[in-house]
């Protein structure tokens, strides 16, 4: 969950908006790997959930722009201007890009460090992606 | 490498952990269920549906596989318990339902059987004894 029990302030949380597991998964580790609370939606109804839950705390969406649902991330983001302008939405075309984008969210994170090269997070993607036909 | 997680380099103290794969279409109980997995020291893989949880399971190998029954899509979660028995036999799957018959499941090859609406100490449990099964 993003709340936290202790007196410490919770952990900035990221949405990420995926319809590939492997690279939404693997952003997703890699983004808790530098302190942030993660919230995986596969497709941007689910997004649209996460949003509107109350329990659930939000800072930054992270969408990557082939997402499947009623809505895309344009269509997504569209409505958090209009409804929650106090987030940040940041679209991301492909894997790169997105691991690219999470390297840069970890630069100002809460660890203030990357747990290790956005450069490993594409190639274990892309190893992912080929080891698939079992 | 670790081969049963989606993640370069392991969790962040480079200790193993054990890895569940979550498969619900509902979106707020996969995300609690993932969550409260991770609180009790677990690495999570999350899926939306049975086609997904076939991609992660072709890429990585998990230790144990949560999954409800039904779901969106031409796979329920009985065509996912099928796939597993046949291709990664020893992996242990709990069934998660709110209308299967427990004897269904277990016929069907599942290690434990969880009704819903369930308590989270009864998802833990199963965990626990699909694992140790599992060793």
């Amino acid at each position: 969950m993003t709340s936290n029990q202790s007196d410490e302030p919770p952990s900035p949380a990221v949405l990420i908006v995926d319809g590939d597991i492997v690279s939404r998964h693997v952003i997703a580790d890699y983004l808790r790997h530098c302190g942030y609370a993660v919230v995986e939606a596969a497709s941007s109804a689910e997004a649209m959930i996460a949003l509107r839950e109350p329990t659930l705390s939000i800072d930054v969406i992270l969408c990557e722009v082939t997402v499947v649902g009623t809505q895309g991330c344009f269509e997504l983001a569209s409505w958090v201007r209009a409804n929650r302008p106090e987030l940040e939405v940041k679209l991301a075309g492909g894997v790169e890009m997105a691991a690219q984008t999470a390297a840069e969210l970890c630069e100002s994170g809460p660890h203030l460090k990357r747990p290790y090269e956005p450069s490993a997070v594409i190639d274990y993607v892309k190893q992912l992606r080929a080891s698939r036909p079992l | 490498m670790n081969s049963n997680t989606m993640s370069p380099e392991g969790s962040p103290s480079g200790r193993l952990r054990q890895s569940i794969l979550v498969v619900e279409d509902e979106f707020l109980i996969r995300w609690m269920l993932s969550e409260e997995l991770r609180s009790a020291g677990y690495h999570v893989i999350e899926a939306c549906d049975a086609s997904e949880a076939l991609s992660a399971m072709k890429a990585v190998r998990p230790d144990l596989v949560i999954s409800d029954v039904r779901m969106p899509g031409p796979l329920d979660g009985l065509d996912l318990l099928a796939w597993v028995k046949e291709n990664l036999g020893a992996l242990p799957m709990i069934i998660i339902s709110d209308h299967l018959h427990p004897e269904q499941a277990l016929v069907d090859g599942a290690v434990q059987f969880v009704a819903k609406p369930y308590r989270f100490d009864t998802v833990l449990e199963a965990v626990a004894n699909g694992l140790a099964g599992k060793l």
